[in-house]
This record gives C-alpha cells, structure tokens and sequence, in this order.
C-alpha cells in the first residue's frame, strides 16, 4: 500500500450537546510518528476511539490503511495494535497466557510472545499472573500487547503516562523500534518532552480541534523566540542578558559577552512545546 | 460472525473460570444445598434397611426381595459369612432360607426359618425387615393376613418434602452456573476494560456473547445434570434428562447474558438479579405446595424449564410428553436474542464513552 497509514478528513465527534471533537484532519504515513499533544479533555482519546472502531465518527471520513473506520472490516482490526490509557489486561492470566490469547484473535498460530516479552523486560516474569506486576511492568504489558500482531498503524494512548523516568525511556525506545519497522504511530500525550523526543510531526490539539501541526523544530522556529540568555558575575550578585539573534549589533554584544571575563553560562532561549501551546491556546497542557 | 474466534473466547472463559469465585461457588452450591436439604427433610443420613440372603435352594422370598426398592440386598453363599457380616453391622439383618423351604412351607411344615438381627442396627429397620420376613413366609404359605390394617395418612398426600424440593436446588443449580457465571464474567470484562481490549481486534461483540452464552448454557446444563443425579432424580431417561436441562441451561445463560450486557457494573448486575429474584424463583415455589393453584407458574419464564426437569427427571415421563413447555423455553431464548443485540450496541457506546 502506498499512501499515508491513516489519514482523516474533518471527522468530528459529539457527546449530546458537547462537541468533543469538531473536524479535524491529519494524515500518518508508515514509519512516522506523529504526537497528539493536549491537554486532558482536549479530544485525544475520543479522536483514537473513532479511529480504533469503538466509536462511528459523526461526520467527516476516516481511514486507516485505505479502508474506511465504518466499515467494521476485521481486516483493519487486524492490521492494528492499540494500547490503551486505562491497564486493561487479564489479572488472572499470565503474561505469556495474556499474549498468547491476544495473539489467537489475531489468527497469529504461534506467536512470540516471549520475545514480545524479551523486547520490553518481562520475560522473567512471563509466567506470573499480572496482578502480581506493579504499575510500570503492567504497563510495559500493555505496550507488548500492542505491539503482538506486528501492527502497521498503532495507538498509544498516554502509553507513558504516570510511569518512572526509567520504565518510560524503555518505552519510548520501543515505540521508535516499531516505528522503524514501519508502523504509522498515532501517539496522544500531554508530555511535551516525550512528544518531543518521539514525534516527527507533533498535532495540537485544544477543544476538539488541531491548532498546529507541523515538526517539532519548525513549531519552535514559527512560534519560539531566536534567542540567548547570558549570565554573568556582577559584583556579589549574577546578572542576567538576553540578547536577540535577530537585529543588528546582536552579534557584536554576544562576542562581545563572550571574552567578559564575568561570564557564567550562554543558553539559547529555545520555546518548549508547551510555551508554544499556551502561545496558541492560552492555557497549559497539564490542564 | 467468526466461530473460530467464539471459540478462542470460549476457551479463554473456560481456562479463567476455575480462577473465578463465582465459577467455584456455582459448583459447590448444589452439592451443599443437597447435603443441607436431604439432612433436614430426606434420608441421606437414614440409609435403606440392608439385608442378607443366604439361599440354598432358590427360594421365591429371596425373589420377592431382589424386586422390593426399598431393601438394600446382599445375596451370600456362606451362613458363616452372613452372621459375621450382621455382627459387624455391614448388614443389618440376615436371613438362611434352607433347601425346601418353600416346599416346607407350602406343605403346612412349619419348618425353622434363622433371621439374625444385628445388635448395632436401627431399630426402624430392624422393623421393616422382620415384618417383611413375615409378610413374605405367609405369602409363600398362602395364608391371608390375621387383621385387616386400616391405614391412616397424616399430613399431605402425594411426593415427599425432599422430593418436592429438588426443583428448588436444580433452580439454584442454573441460576448459580446459566444466570451468574455469563453474567457475571461479562460485567467483569466490562469493568476491567478486557471487553474493550478484545473489539478493537478482529473479535466481535456477537463473538464474545456467543462465547459467554455457551460458556453458560454448556456450565447450566452440566450442573443441572448432576444435581439430579445427586439427589438421585436422573431415573432410566437419563438422555431424554440432558436434552432437558441442555435447554433449561440455553435459556438460564440467555438471561444471564442479557443482564450481563445491560449491567454496566457489578452493582448494578447484582441489583438486577436480586430484583429479578422472585420473579426467576417463583415457579419453584409451586412444586412445595401441590395445592396451590398451578397455572399461575406458567406465568413466570423459569416454569416452562423447572416443569420439563420435574416431568422427565422426577417423574419418569418422556421427553414427548413436555414438548410444549420445551418449546416455549425454546421460543423465549429466541425472544431475548434481539433484545440482548439492542443492548449491545447501547453498551459498546456506554463503554466507549467513558
């Protein structure tokens, strides 16, 4: 197939008289990663449920893989892999059993699973029930369990969310080992820096609707500052500069700065992902 | 819809059931019930009197025993071997009927007739057997009974209480395994988002409700089945028996699964069998008093699968003689298959929603 993995037309998405989502478009092409940054509430996880086949779209046309999300066609169902926000796995199952039992509705006769297991550290405790494992090794669960029939378009809801630094890295490495194989990841966060590090593309989303979407460094070039910050010894005290790299004489007063023997540090004043999502929307992503 | 995926849920239900509290309980309740029913108003714990023949010349009493239900008989070679056994109270009477008793008997003899009776034994069998000793020798002899006994009935007439409550423990039995195990294990998919989990692979909702319908009708069925059995109701139709509690378990699991997809949670699933217990209990009710008017159980759902199990496993009748009941039960399971898809599609909203 050639073409994006999932590409949606003004779909949009009411509960009663409130519009959860209001006709958003974007498009995922395989291997690319694009994040759903918002805030909670914003739409993310309604516009993955659409896009998953748990919920019909009002208006507007989605499709994944070239065949339409109405449709109810289990060959889609087949060719995707979903990790959910909430840990929605067998408790009384093994890690292996939970797999191998995913793997079978996948019409997958014999799964790996415990490489599955391998590639995100659990295949010691393959054989435990899961309602021995604790909040991040359910969760690394979830990701393999996504991950089981080799999926070529995936969603990760919050894949990371509430996790440590550490069992989130393992994550995050994982997601961009399937997306080197060549998944499309439509991936929905409201952290900024795991947006960041993962997404080739990055969507914001605010009240049911896309307010951005573009790269990463091509939203902080549009909407960041071309800065730096200069701290330097005054005295007792630290005194600091900000200096324009756009203008005249910027450059200048930077070398300038730069021989002072009082210099500390030099920053350049990059705009975060959030600084630009509050520049558009006017309120924070923790929100 | 997929039936190698039905299965593949199937087989996932059947391999976490064991590992469910409610599976576990649907199992023992009709055995304690049956223990705790027989030990209150039946004869589990008042064995049948056991008596010993020793015969050595084909007597007509010895027979007339092997044809009587209620005696539990032992047939020895030995006259040794029989006094040891009534001794220890394996038996608790023995008899010696000799080569030509009965023609002894018939001849107006009067020939000696040895009738051990175990010093151990109830005093209520030692009764029975000796009066049916008796009863027996003058039947051989020809001679008629001394008085005429006039029988009096206390109480109600017809089938014994423990009988009558057999319908009340094959009801649990279906309600516990048909009822609350599908309905249950859905809730249960529900509320830990497994339900979810498994639509958004090729599995359908039909697939799933397939799987959980035959999970409990297959459960209903076996439990049912062996209800009866212990409380010795199978009788000789035992298959025309199972094709009988296989549809009083398709409707049980019907219901059980149409609670089980309009219950969002287990509160609300136990709230709507409690509420719904009654009505599901009622035609139990009718089986422990005879006397009420009948007809008004052919109102309640469960009537129509409790009578059929009453006629063929209780009562003897075959399975031709309850077709109309098993119909109707047919004819309601059909009924809530529409309801129970309307109610689908309503809770995959419900559960997208949330």
């Amino acid at each position: 197939m050639t073409g994006p993995a999932i590409q949606v037309e003004n779909i949009a998405y009411s509960y009663g008289d409130l519009q959860a989502v209001k006709g958003i478009s974007f498009d995922v092409q395989p291997g690319e990663i694009l994040g759903f940054l918002g805030p909670n509430g914003a739409g993310k996880s309604t516009t993955i449920k659409m896009l998953t086949g748990q919920m019909s779209p009002k208006s507007g046309v989605a499709r994944i893989l070239g065949r339409d999300i109405t449709k109810d066609d289990p060959e889609v169902q087949a060719q995707i892999g979903v990790c959910f926000e909430e840990k929605n796995l067998y408790l009384n199952m093994s890690a292996l059993e939970n797999l191998d039992f995913y793997a079978s509705l996948f019409g997958i006769k014999d799964p790996d699973s415990m490489e599955v297991l391998r590639r995100v550290g659990l295949a010691e405790r393959a054989k435990d029930r899961v309602h021995s494992f604790s909040k991040g090794m359910r969760q690394r669960m979830m990701i393999s369990r996504a991950f089981i029939n080799k999926p070529k378009v995936l969603f990760l809801d919050e894949p990371t969310d509430g996790l440590d630094p550490v069992t989130s890295a393992q994550i995050r490495a994982t997601i961009k080992e399937e997306a080197e194989r060549g998944a499309a990841v439509l991936l929905t966060t409201h952290d900024m820096f795991e947006a960041d590090e993962l997404s080739d593309r990055v969507a914001f989303i605010n009240d049911g609707e896309i307010v951005a979407l573009d790269t990463a460094d091509n939203l902080k070039l549009k909407y960041g500052t071309r800065s730096v910050k200069v701290r330097l010894r005054d005295g007792d005290s630290v005194r600091e500069e900000h200096i324009a790299l756009e203008g005249d004489g910027s450059s200048a007063r930077l070398a300038e700065l730069a021989a002072s023997p009082n210099l500390m540090t030099i920053h350049t004043e990059e705009a975060t992902l959030e600084n630009i999502f509050i520049e558009l929307t006017g309120r924070g992503l923790a929100g | 819809m997929s039936f190698g995926l039905t299965w593949k849920v199937l087989r996932k239900d059947l391999a976490l059931g064991p590992r469910s509290p409610f599976f576990l309980y649907a199992i023992i309740l009709p055995f304690v019930l049956t223990l705790v029913l027989q030990f209150a108003f039946g004869s589990l714990f008042s064995p049948q009197p056991r008596l010993g023949i020793v015969d050595e010349g084909s007597s007509a009493i010895t027979a007339q025993v092997e044809g009587m239900d209620g005696i539990d008989l032992t047939l020895l070679e030995d006259t040794e071997e029989l006094r040891t056994q009534v001794e220890a109270n394996d038996l608790d009477a023995g008899l010696i009927l000799p080569a030509g008793f009965d023609a002894a008997v018939k001849a107006g003899d009067k020939p000696d007739l040895q009738f051990f009776i175990g010093g151990e034994s109830l005093a209520s069998n030692r009764i029975i057997l000796s009066v049916t000793a008796i009863d027996l020798v003058r039947e051989l002899e020809g001679g008629s009974a001394l008085v005429a006994v006039d029988v009096v009935d206390f109480g109600e007439a017809g089938l014994p209480i423990s009988v009558r409550l057999v319908p009340v423990i094959v009801f649990y039995a279906l309600v516990m395994a048909g009822i609350f195990v599908p309905g249950s294990s859905l809730v249960e998919e529900k509320e830990n988002g497994t339900l979810m989990a498994m639509l958004v692979t090729p599995v359908k909702s039909s697939n799933v409700l397939a799987a959980k319908w035959i999970l409990g009708t297959v459960f209903a069925a076996v439990m049912a089945f062996v209800t009866l059995g212990l409380n010795q109701a199978l009788g000789a139709n035992w298959l025309d028996v199972f094709v009988v509690v296989l549809i009083a378990g398709a409707l049980s699991s019907m219901i059980g699964v149409t609670i089980g997809v309009f219950a969002k949670d287990s509160t609300v699933l136990f709230a709507t069998v409690k509420g719904l217990g009654i009505f599901l209990f009622a035609p139990t009710i009718f089986y422990i008093f005879p006397d009420w008017p009948q007809w008004i159980a052919k109102i309640f759902p469960l009537y129509w699968i409790i009578e059929p199990i009453w006629q063929v496993s209780i009562m003897g009748e075959s399975i031709s003689s309850v077709w109309l009941e098993l119909t109707v039960a047919v004819g309601i399971t059909l009924a809530l298959v529409p309801a129970v898809v309307w109610l689908a599609r309503k809770m995959q909203a419900q559960m997208a929603a949330q």
